[in-house]
């Protein structure tokens, strides 16, 4: 291979000695296919198999892996340009300026602290998040980056959230992180208050109230 | 190079969810559906196949195409697919008429469907989730209105518009929708209020991701839709009287997480500092202008030139963002725009007479090809045959646009269609 110093050097073999497969899929098992049934309507000849497919996904965060490692320890890792100084969260491994010719990018922890750049109330979404409903999802700007990272504000009335407004990082309990931008959330920097209710407010407000009152309903 | 490309034909399976037809049966229908309007196109004129299909997620099959393509009985005949995501329609047709310009082929077809009926809809927002970004927003919870939502919030802040400018749009596809018998909207919900729809109904509707409620919001589908990319030649000779041109065809990306476009450094090239942020599809911009200038379109003149269009309207919201971004408005006006109708049948551009996405239905792969064959109807004057009534028929229309769009912006592209 040419060696080029903005080359990602890629392991021959990757010993993982810290194995936590127990905590996180020690329960799933793997079924491959399975038919679950099927259904018949005599009148219109339709027929219609179920068909059930289980598979555990890996993800190896690889060049990533510093951001990972880092969500586990409740540290945020993003990268830098060394070149043009453009910082970044999420992490780009190389440098996105075309002038700066895939630079490789370096590690800087970032202070967790930033602010709403733009962000919604969620009302639906996937099958795995309809019980978190509703809730505000967050592009937020840390701690100085050209990009935003989306994801969830907390400890807040849905209808309080503001563009602009100040936010801190927040980790979950040890014991609850796996590594993913799950183990943390924002919420409300320190001495920020919300505005005072408004015909806007209200609104939102309005239109949340049949969102708690289905969740409720979820099994 | 003076070589030019055609669309000579083309059809849709009516769009439903759920609905029970076979992807192969899906295009062999459009297929037969084509040759009632081209009787002289044949299968034996194909000489390339490209298929156009999102996600093998909807039909637990990997490469699809291939269960269609010998069904057709056209082994032998070169054939690939693409995937684009949203845009999978207009990329597939990008695409074709690459292929034709180039002079390699002569006879393109161009086929897509999607089966997003095999799953739940809360399940198929997932998987459509699947496409963005999925280490960082999906896991959040975050599914493609909600990404959508917060640009769109933004959007509405920003060009001072509120969530009323917005239903226009929604209110508006889904009303010419219920003038096509192929629409999902009109197989399906309308038969429920057997009216037009309003902006109080739309107010009304659950919450999706604020300020998107349900009717902002495009349809899950099931469908299938087939074109037919020609040379002029092969169309003057076989699809006389009924073919248009592709005059202008332009395709363009931006981020895959909008988050990354506040001061991506591609477009601060380009447009300058701090656009698109994450209120405008920089990439419909971009590649609207490059199907504008293949055409011969003053950018400023656009809205005059643009005599009918079909836009992809995944959300209302976006509908209203693709305005500004094909140069049909600006900051200064935007409102006004919206607020005089402009983009209704009797305004100066009307847009989605055929339902769009949120009236005719979105499954995903066949969408843009549905687009650019709503469009090939209306320059070639077909739409009272295929539609229920003259209503969303565009007289004399001299030139169309067609635009597919896929992820939060990610990839769009634009084409012009001219009559002969």
């Amino acid at each position: 291979m040419v060696d080029d110093k903005r080359m990602h050097k890629i392991p021959d073999e990757v010993e993982y000695t810290d194995k936590h497969s127990d905590d996180f899929r020690g329960d799933v098992r793997e079924h491959g296919f399975q038919f679950v049934g099927y259904d018949w309507a005599p009148e219109e000849e339709q027929f219609k198999i179920y068909l059930h497919y289980d598979q555990l996904y890996y993800w190896k965060l690889a060049e990533l892996s510093k951001m990972g490692k880092g969500f586990l320890d409740g540290e945020l890792w993003g990268t830098k340009c060394p070149k043009c100084g453009d910082k970044f969260f999420p992490p780009r491994v190389n440098c996105w300026n075309l002038d700066c010719n895939l630079e490789k990018t370096e590690w800087i922890k970032l202070k967790p602290e930033g602010h709403v750049h733009t962000f919604t109330i969620a009302g639906w979404s996937g099958k795995s998040s309809l019980k978190r409903l509703p809730f505000v999802l967050a592009y937020v700007v840390i701690d100085g980056c050209q990009t935003a990272v989306a994801n969830e504000l907390r400890g807040i009335d849905p209808w309080d959230a503001e563009f602009g407004m100040p936010v801190k990082v927040v980790w979950a309990d040890p014991k609850d992180r796996r590594g993913t931008i799950t183990d943390f959330w924002f919420e409300p920097a320190d001495g920020w208050k919300p505005s005072p209710m408004n015909p806007e407010k209200e609104r939102i407000k309005e239109l949340c109230q049949p969102v708690y009152e289905w969740v409720k309903t979820l099994k | 190079m003076s070589r030019k490309v055609c669309i000579a034909g083309g059809a849709t399976t009516p769009f439903g969810y759920p609905m029970h037809l076979t992807p192969e049966a899906m295009i062999a229908n459009c297929i037969v559906e084509t040759q009632q309007d081209i009787p002289d196109f044949h299968l034996r004129d194909l000489d390339l196949m490209i298929y156009s299909h999102f996600s093998v997620h909807f039909g637990k099959q990997l490469c699809p195409e291939w269960v269609v393509h010998d069904h057709l009985g056209l082994v032998g005949v070169p054939h690939f697919r693409v995937e684009n995501g949203g845009n999978t329609g207009g990329s597939a047709l990008y695409a074709a008429f690459l292929a034709v310009k180039s002079g390699l082929f002569d006879v393109v077809g161009v086929a897509g469907w999607e089966t997003m009926d095999n799953v739940t809809q809360s399940q198929g927002s997932e998987f459509i989730a699947l496409a963005s970004d999925t280490r960082y927003e999906a896991l959040a919870g975050g599914i493609y209105p909600i990404y959508y939502a917060a640009m769109a919030y933004k959007f509405m802040k920003e060009h001072n518009l509120t969530e009323e400018d917005f239903a226009l749009a929604a209110i508006k596809n889904r009303n010419y929708a219920a003038d096509n018998p192929k629409s999902q909207w009109y197989r399906g919900e309308y038969k429920k209020y057997n009216r037009d729809l309003t902006i109080d109904d739309v107010m009304q509707s659950r919450l999706i991701s604020y300020p998107l409620k349900r009717y902002d919001c495009c349809l899950m589908s099931r469908g299938g839709s087939f074109a037919l990319v020609t040379s002029e030649e092969w169309a003057k000779k076989h699809a006389d009287g009924k073919y248009v041109l592709i005059d202008g065809a332009g395709l363009s990306s931006c981020t895959i997480r909008a988050g990354d476009r506040l001061s991506f450094p591609g477009w601060t090239e380009r447009y300058g500092k701090g656009y698109p942020d994450m209120t405008e599809f920089a990439a419909c911009r971009h590649s609207g202008e490059v199907a504008y200038d293949m055409a011969g379109i003053e950018y400023k003149k656009a809205v005059k030139e643009v005599d009918v269009a079909e836009i992809h309207d995944a959300f209302s919201s976006s509908e209203t963002q693709i305005y500004k971004a094909l140069h049909w408005c600006d900051k200064d006006n935007i409102r006004e725009f919206v607020r005089e109708r402009r983009t209704f049948m009797d305004g100066d551009v009307p847009v989605n007479p055929g339902g769009g996405l949120m009236g005719f239905g979105h499954p995903v792969g066949a969408t843009g090809i549905m687009s650019a064959i709503e469009v090939y109807y209306q320059l070639t004057d077909m739409i009272p045959k295929k539609h229920r009534s003259s209503k969303t028929y565009v007289r004399d229309a001299q030139t169309g646009l067609v635009n597919s769009h896929a992820g939060t912006g990610t990839s769009i592209s634009n084409f012009i269609l001219r009559r002969p």
